[in-house]
């Protein structure tokens, strides 16, 4: 690792942010030395690898990486490449498999990644080679109801301090239920954009109503949707909150509203309302009574690049991303509401989703913006709502005051410059844990 | 007409081909040999409806009970290849009811459906059809097709896979009751799928 240099990008007293690092390519390698190689990264989840032996092939950041779940039920994540000559190991998307042979010189190894078998052990190597040393390379793994993280940082705190206060917040969607949640997905697709894009509008709420207009008028005529405004967002009792590099979009309202957005039509409403109903004194025994009665999870992104529930924005090079998104259903959930919200969701979201379709020209010319000689030389503007936020009384994190501000933008951009610029982790500051997790909810679901 | 000139005289079972003609006389089909050209013609009619973007007709082409289905494609080792698309009621590309589809459709009117403003230029190009008639009176055709997307200035994006339809006729026009995309592509390529396969 080259010399470590220092990032000042963004301003947090005007909000104006450098935006060369959209496109330049030696801050793209420190990204992925600094910060996918230190943070916790949003990898996959327990319900792609129920059983035994199987396995799912996903990535931290470029490192293809195999989650598998050994013959004990253990979760690992194993580095794709062999370590004679680095040939991957595995080339299925997901299975199930004792063992991982390299199609090269034929290595074999365990599915907790111990070297089981090399071919000419003892007449090619003179049983000199010491394979207790040559296993996949292994990142470490924790879960938090049923998501599984990893990181390559033996350094990095537990995951349940990384997420911090944010899990007050996540745990309105996440771990809402006893039975836990099942993944669907993913679906892949690259886009010429800078992953950092994704994940700041994330809760860039602000471009909704311009971004996705089309959508909105159209699923209000067809759906029943509700209206969509700048108006009424100016106006809603949304808020933004901020905790460790993590940014939160939340409502607060006690309005017996279903907390699954996705997939509610004038049609399917009574099933969300009945399940909503029916839930509601488990959610409270789990979450306590604030957070399951008042507060849902809107837009958010857990950082680095997991973004909106499960869904990854994986670095593909500074001006590439591939985008997989997954869809999370409640295990018990009737089958009607999850084909509901699958194909709610699936209408929305992903690479022909109506409303997701509308970003990529977007983010693209965002990111393009950083390439030529006169535009790069222009800070992205960031400004809003400078001043208007701080810590609150009953929600956890930096809360703004409204719903469209750039509160979170700011300081996901500083969280940035913080793990650019720590030569460690023992310098990455996080947030002391203070909100008060009422309820039977844990990490571990 | 697959590149073999048909039998001559022998007699269309159902419908007769109107007014081919041969050297020796009028020309019929048999049965099949009618369908095929009635479909194939029906996809070259679709593609230029695409290309032209008269969606509103194209939408016509469907049953009001129709499923636009597009699988995921997986990687998975030759031995495990039913399990290479997803199935249906597991996360897909698509998955679509009529409604969705005219709510796609009436999106791009708005002016602001950014993906599609300027809009595409495609060219769909529809080949290899089967076609097998069902005992119902359905008809399942599959089909092959090559769509060239150019967008904007630069970005352009082929895409490649077959479509497996069912086909029922609706007041003597047949139209699609299910139609199942499967692309040749694992991560796709494309910044976004906004245009109709």
């Amino acid at each position: 690792m080259a010399a470590v240099r220092e990032y000042a990008v963004i301003d947090p007293v005007t909000g104006k942010l450098d935006r060369r690092i959209f496109s330049d390519q030696a801050v793209y390698d420190d990204e992925l030395e600094r910060i996918f190689g230190r943070a916790w990264l949003m990898i996959g989840h327990e319900s792609l690898v129920p059983a035994a032996d199987d396995f799912f092939h996903t990535y931290m950041g470029e490192d293809p990486v195999i989650l598998t779940r050994d013959g004990a039920g253990r979760l690992h994540a194993l580095l794709n490449m062999c370590r004679h000559r680095g040939n991957r190991v595995c080339r299925a998307d997901d299975g199930n498999a004792k063992r991982f042979m390299c199609s090269y010189h034929g290595w074999t190894y365990r599915n907790d990644g111990a070297l089981d078998h090399v071919p000419g052990e003892s007449e090619a190597y003179y049983g000199a080679l010491d394979k207790s040393a040559l296993g996949l390379v292994e990142a470490r793994v924790e879960t938090y109801a049923g998501i599984v993280f990893a990181t390559w940082d033996r350094n990095a705190p537990d995951l349940d301090a990384y997420l911090g206060d944010a899990r007050w917040y996540l745990d309105t969607v996440f771990n809402r239920r006893d039975c836990g949640m099942q993944a669907l997905g993913p679906m892949k697709w690259l886009e010429p954009v800078n992953w950092k894009t994704l994940v700041d509008n994330c809760s860039d709420n602000y471009h909704v109503p311009t971004s996705h207009l089309s959508s909105a008028l159209v699923q209000m005529r067809w759906l029943g949707r509700p209206r969509l405004s700048h108006e009424d967002q100016f106006a809603s009792p949304h808020r933004h909150a901020f905790v460790n590099g993590h940014s939160l979009t939340f409502r607060d309202a006690d309005d017996g509203m279903p907390r699954y957005v996705h997939g509610i039509s004038k049609e399917t409403a009574r099933l969300f309302e009945e399940y909503h109903r029916a839930t509601l004194p488990e959610v409270e025994r789990r979450l306590g009574a604030l957070r399951a009665r008042r507060i849902q999870l809107a837009n958010h992104s857990i950082f680095p690049n997991g973004i909106l529930g499960l869904r990854l924005a994986l670095p593909r090079g500074p001006r590439k991303t591939e985008f997989w998104h997954f869809v999370l259903v409640e295990r018990d959930m009737p089958e009607e509401l999850q084909r509901a919200i699958r194909i709610g969701s699936q209408a929305n979201n992903g690479a022909a989703g109506m409303f997701e379709q509308d970003d990529v020209d977007n983010w693209r010319q965002v990111t393009e913006a950083s390439v030529s000689r006169r535009a790069r030389r222009l800070p992205q503007d960031l400004s809003m709502g400078l001043g208007h936020a701080g810590p609150h009384p009953d929600y956890p994190g930096l809360v703004s005051e409204r719903y469209i501000s750039e509160n979170n933008q700011r300081l996901f951009y500083q969280r940035w410059e913080e793990f650019m610029n720590a030569p460690d982790w023992a310098r990455i500051p996080l947030a002391p844990m203070t909100a008060r997790f009422d309820g039977t909810a844990t990490m571990r679901g | 007409m697959n590149g073999v000139a048909p039998s001559r005289r022998i007699s269309a079972v159902s419908p007769p081909a109107a007014g081919a003609q041969g050297e020796d006389g009028p020309l019929a089909l048999t049965a099949q040999q009618a369908l095929w050209l009635e479909l194939n013609q029906f996809y070259i009619r679709e593609a230029w409806l695409l290309d032209e973007r008269k969606l509103k007709q194209w939408l016509d082409l469907f049953t009001d009970d129709v499923l636009y289905f597009m699988p995921r494609r997986k990687n998975v080792p030759r031995r495990e290849l039913h399990r290479e698309l997803t199935p249906l009621g597991d996360l897909a590309i698509l998955e679509e009811d009529k409604r969705y589809l005219e709510m796609r459709v009436a999106r791009l009117e708005t002016g602001m459906a950014w993906a599609e403003d300027p809009p595409s230029r495609t060219r769909h190009l529809i080949g290899n059809l089967e076609a097998r008639r069902l005992e119902d009176g359905e008809v399942e055709a599959r089909t092959a097709f090559l769509v060239y997307r150019s967008h904007l200035e630069t970005d352009h994006q082929l895409l490649s896979g077959c479509r497996e339809d069912r086909l029922r006729k609706v007041d003597g026009a047949w139209k699609v009751r299910r139609r199942m995309i499967v692309l040749d592509a694992n991560v796709l390529l494309d910044k976004n799928l906004s245009v109709f396969l």
